[in-house]
């Protein structure tokens, strides 16, 4: 029987090589698809420095006056210098693993664009997951670089205190990419269960980068605040690479958050597969 | 005789609907109990497709057509039935399943918004592992057929409705697919469009043999399209046939249009034809228009009583579009389908 009298459909599996192709080209996509709006990161950059500017005079004067009661100059176990480049260090990794998957999901599931994806043969979440990598991919040349190169510069922010904690903050920065995709990804199939999404989305933007550790440092916060805190991923966003930067986990401790976090990534991964599986089974699309 | 390609069992689906009761206390109700229906979008429907057909899935608006084709393409999961393609179930392995078809749904386009059309294209081969002979045959094809040739390269959101379409179509079929869904594919279109989309499903058709499911309520992409038709109302399938068995299920109506030389009235018409079964509908002074069944009587009989009867300058005879047709056959509801 030829091909196309059969009544039966072949078997099929993308091939390795075929995914590699296939998810890098998303990188890719993703990537173009950003640089066409590259304008819009312009003014990003200065509203990045504004923030940190900001911020750096509210802590010197805080410092000015708290430290006067703590005779060892440290506020929130932190020194002044620290605590500018706790700030600034944030922010910069902000500019780099920031994205709005959950904004573009909900919105696709709540009007029914999802259903291109569904008639797609790939799994969405990867291709998400790898749409990201490629935003990711652009904010870290377009976004991140030129606010490294203004902010380092003007607020004299130090290196770390060795020279390999660069790539260890990097690398824990990458992962925070993951976690935040991830658990952006699970926010945005709540679409799937709830009419009206919006308010979901406005508490996460209002929470987030507190929950994250952008606005202020945990030390600053009650002791139970920070235990809370170590039960859930958040502080593994921003608040951990920050604090690696700033040398304040060394040796089996540095291996240590770096395997909780690449454990929280996988488990976000997990959960989403999970969760999305269940959804579409589930799924009414919109729209005819 | 192999098994058909497409096997659709009882297929049902149901959904959930909040009732909203009247008025501000009526509202608070509804936050503590909303008042839950279930509508009955699709409702036992059964057929079977053999490879290589086109059938048109016809039907009113709201009468469960983009729901039967969610079921089918995978997207939506049935409260009931069965779907088999190919011995897949499509929401069941979904990624398998996926790779063999391709599908339309009406004006939501599948190509990259902000992106040249080819590189949607180029996304497309890698998706469906698309060689590069065949990816450059196929889209010689469709640029022979679509001309699509020319806008390959602008971003999506710049191309008409039309031009959009055919690049909707043929991002479909680039990965050349078993079965075509197409869910209202000359929507919004203007007739020169229209008319491209229809040659060129023709054409796939016999160059490929892909089967191809359509919904519409355009008649005209049923009578160009489709020799076979499922017409659904209300959920359920009222007809699933030939085209021509419809019209002569409900007859063949033939619409009769005379001009006179001189003024009449429809009684004096009427006399002409005497115990004919036709029905004189409309008319007044020297036009004047008639409706028979070809099976009760036939046409030539009506003619000569008429031209015996009154001086006729000119006359004309018009099958009944398909459109009052299908009308015909939701008025018949309770008759069993054949
Ligand atoms: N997501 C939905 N939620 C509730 N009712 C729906 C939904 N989608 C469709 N319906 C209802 O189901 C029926 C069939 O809709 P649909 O399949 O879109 O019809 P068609 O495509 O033939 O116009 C309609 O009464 C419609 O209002
Ligand atoms: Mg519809």
């Amino acid at each position: 029987m030829s091909e196309t009298t059969t009544s039966r459909l072949a078997p099929w599996r993308r091939s390795a090589a075929g995914s590699v192709g296939l998810y890098s080209y998303f990188v890719r996509l993703a990537f173009l698809k950003f640089l066409a709006y590259r304008l819009r990161y312009y003014t990003g950059v200065v509203s990045y420095t504004i923030f940190v500017t900001g911020h750096y005079y509210i802590y010197s004067a805080l410092f000015a006056s708290a430290v006067a009661d703590s005779p060892d100059g440290l506020v929130g176990g932190l020194t002044l210098p620290e605590m500018i480049t706790y700030v600034a260090v944030s922010w910069i990794g902000r500019s780099f693993y920031f994205n709005n998957i959950a904004r573009e999901l909900s919105r696709q599931i709540q009007e029914g664009e999802i259903a291109v994806l569904l008639i797609k043969p790939f799994h969405v979440q990867t291709v998400m997951m790898f749409e990201a990598i490629g935003e990711s991919g652009f904010r870290l040349l377009m976004f991140t670089l030129p606010i490294m190169v203004v902010i380092v510069p003007l607020f004299r922010i130090q290196g770390p205190p060795e020279p390999m904690l660069y790539l260890w903050t990097f690398v824990s920065f990458c992962l925070a990419l993951v976690i935040y995709s991830q658990f952006n990804f699970l926010l945005g199939c709540l679409a799937f269960g709830m009419k009206n999404i919006q308010g979901v989305m406005r508490a996460k933007m209002v929470s987030m980068d507190f929950l994250t550790g952008v606005v202020v440092p945990f030390t600053f916060f009650p002791l139970w605040f920070q235990h809370l805190m170590d039960w859930l991923p958040f502080q593994y966003v921003s608040y951990i690479p920050v604090t690696i930067y700033l040398g304040k986990h060394q040796g089996p401790d540095l291996a240590r958050v770096l395997l909780v976090q690449l454990a929280w990534s996988v488990a976000l991964f997990v959960a989403g597969r999970f969760v999305w599986q269940r959804s579409v089974r589930n799924v009414i699309v919109q729209g005819g | 005789m192999s098994e058909a390609l497409l096997q659709v069992r009882g297929l049902t689906r149901d959904y959930r609907l909040i009732k909203k009761r009247e008025g501000v206390s009526g509202g608070l109700i509804d936050l503590v109990r909303p008042r839950r229906e279930l509508l009955r979008a699709v409702d036992d429907v059964s057929f079977e497709i053999p490879a290589g057909e086109m059938v048109g899935y016809i039907g009113a608006n709201g009468a469960g057509k983009s729901t039967t084709l969610k079921m089918l393409t995978g997207i939506l999961t049935p409260t009931s039935g069965e779907v088999t393609v190919g011995g897949l179930v499509p929401w069941r392995e979904r990624v398998q399943y996926t790779r063999h078809i391709g599908a339309v749904f009406g004006q939501r386009t599948q190509l990259w918004w902000d992106l040249a059309v080819v590189e949607s294209f180029r996304l497309l081969q890698k998706i469906y592992e698309v060689d590069e002979q065949t990816y450059q045959r196929q889209m010689g094809i469709f640029d022979d057929l679509l001309d699509i040739g020319d806008y390959l390269h602008q971003p999506v959101r710049k191309l008409s409705l039309g031009q959009r379409m055919r690049c909707d179509l043929a991002a479909a079929l680039l990965h050349r697919p078993r079965v075509l869904f197409l869910d209202e594919p000359t929507i919004g279109l203007d007739v020169v469009a229209k008319e491209n989309v229809r040659q060129f499903l023709r054409e796939i058709r016999e160059r490929d043999g892909v089967t191809i499911i359509l919904t519409t309520h355009d008649i005209g992409d049923i009578e160009q399209l489709c020799r076979r038709v499922i017409i659904i109302d209300k959920g359920r399938v009222h007809f699933d046939g030939e085209l021509e068995d419809l019209r002569r299920r409900v007859g063949q109506k033939v619409r009769l249009t005379v001009d006179l030389r001189d003024t009449a009235t429809s009684a004096e018409l009427a006399a002409t034809t005497g115990d004919l079964p036709v029905r004189w509908t409309s008319g007044e002074g020297r036009r004047h228009q008639a409706e028979f069944n070809r099976s009760e009587v036939p046409g030539a009989e009506v003619i000569k009583r008429l031209v015996n009867g009154a001086h006729v300058l000119d006359l004309s005879l018009a099958e009944q579009p398909i459109e009052e047709v299908v009308r015909d056959i939701y008025r018949q509801q309770g008759r069993p389908t054949p």
